[in-house]
């Protein structure tokens, strides 16, 4: 394992350097530090985790208005002709970091649906309601 | 004529209060308030753009980052600046504890009864992402909630726990506590509160109070400072349990400003220690808030 990476769980955590120093209990902890996602059949990021990665400046990235985010938080898919402006090119397979006004509200995988193409949602930051709901 | 259990009680807490020094007619109301996450933006930022999408706002004049939503066209639970953690709904007077406490980088902290995190998230802005800030409930399902909200906020120095804080040993004393105690509640959140509350139900969360409160000064330590609130208007709750409190422990009580008015030392015949003065109460009728109760303690 990862000694950066702290498993509770299924989830991963990483530590600051505050917290790495200190001794702390692990009897009935849950949540730690920075979150970075859990394993399900893969590994599924956390909103944290993209927030780092959009802060790359070689990540690929979509930007949307805000119509055209707000159905992606919603969880839907996005046209290519609903994508504002693409850091890199897209291709059809690879995977991006769906923007908003600077910051990252999800990602997705660019694909063909039904012989058109979008970007596929695989994580949206309406998640945090979707969960509230289903907890 | 067949009078209702809830007019019934309506009565008789709105009697108390009167005799409290306090005319309220339990019809009072809250505006919707927000707080803008400064670990993610600053005030003027998200003002600018709830601004664009005709948010009217105006700022809370005692809170740091606090504003009343004055008009919305949609739910502020549920836009994209939400989501991104800019901002977090939480009550004008709720806000006002971790406020007090004000527990910087340098600090140890302990939030007892933490979830669903409003306070937690807050504290950790306070404390710039820095120091260490353990969370703890005891509660699973409203733990989950606050991990979303440390989640959503970008929250990096909290450790969660998930059990009975009075029984848990942390391997640590704290610089400082929060202790916003499970409570009777207060009937300007809770509309149909004077039909669910009765004077036993008071005394049984007096209780329950009294045990967090020996297990806050436990996990504290010497001169570190307890910040000990409830959303509850009455005393038993409040200043009786801090009279308890300053009988029980070797603690004194720091003076809290703001708006409202100090805590009460004389409460339906009985006279309570000066100190509790230092305490304070936001009441209804002057505050334009919810009920809320606030006493900053020190530990000798």
């Amino acid at each position: 394992m990862d000694p950066e990476v702290l498993m509770i769980d299924s989830k991963r955590f990483t530590l600051n350097q505050e917290l790495k120093r200190r001794q702390f209990s692990r009897k009935g902890l849950v949540y730690a530090g920075t979150y970075l996602g859990w394993n399900k059949r893969l590994f599924e990021p956390g909103s944290p985790i993209l927030q780092m990665l959009a802060a790359e400046e070689n990540t690929r990235k979509v930007h949307l208005d805000r119509d055209t985010a707000w159905l992606f938080v919603c969880g839907r898919d996005v046209f290519e002709d609903n994508i504002e402006r693409v850091e890199s090119v897209l291709e059809l397979g690879g995977h991006y970091l769906v923007m908003f006004d600077g910051r990252c509200i999800g990602y997705g995988r660019f694909e063909t649906s039904a012989g058109i193409r979008v970007i596929r949602n695989l994580f949206d930051l309406g998640d945090f309601l979707r969960r509230e709901d289903s907890d | 004529m067949v009078v209702s259990r809830e007019e019934t009680n309506k009565q008789f807490f709105l009697d108390r209060y009167r005799e409290l020094g306090h005319r309220l007619t339990g019809d009072e109301k809250t505006p919707q308030a927000i707080r803008m996450n400064t670990i993610k933006t600053s005030d003027a930022e998200i003002m600018e753009t709830l601004t664009s999408l005709d948010i009217k706002l105006t700022i809370v004049p005692y809170l740091d980052h606090g504003y009343v939503v004055e008009e919305s066209r949609f739910s502020l639970g549920a836009s994209i600046e939400y989501l991104l953690g800019l901002y977090s709904l939480q009550e004008s007077a709720s806000m006002y504890a971790a406020q007090t406490l004000a527990p910087n980088s340098g600090d140890t902290v302990l939030d007892m009864c933490a979830a669903p995190g409003g306070k937690t998230t807050q504290m950790a802005a306070y404390m710039g992402n820095r120091g260490q800030l353990y969370a703890v409930d005891v509660d699973r399902r409203r733990v989950y909630a606050l991990e979303n909200n440390l989640e959503r906020c970008g929250v990096m120095n909290s450790l969660v726990y998930h059990g009975d804080v009075t029984g848990m040993e942390l391997g640590t004393r704290f610089s400082k506590v929060l202790l916003d105690a499970p409570c009777s509640g207060n009937y300007v959140t809770d509309p149909g509160w004077f039909g669910k509350r009765s004077i036993e139900d008071v005394h049984r969360n007096a209780e329950i109070q009294r045990r967090l409160l020996s297990a806050a000064v436990r996990h504290l330590e010497p001169g570190g400072t307890l910040l000990y609130s409830t959303c509850s208007l009455e005393p038993e709750e409040n200043e009786l349990n801090m009279e308890w409190l300053l009988r029980n422990h070797e603690a004194f009580l720091e003076e809290i400003d703001g708006p409202g008015e100090k805590g009460l030392t004389e409460v339906f015949g009985q006279r309570l220690s000066e100190e509790i003065s230092n305490s304070h109460r936001f009441w209804p009728n002057m505050t334009h808030t919810q009920g809320f109760f606030l006493a900053k303690v020190v530990k000798k």
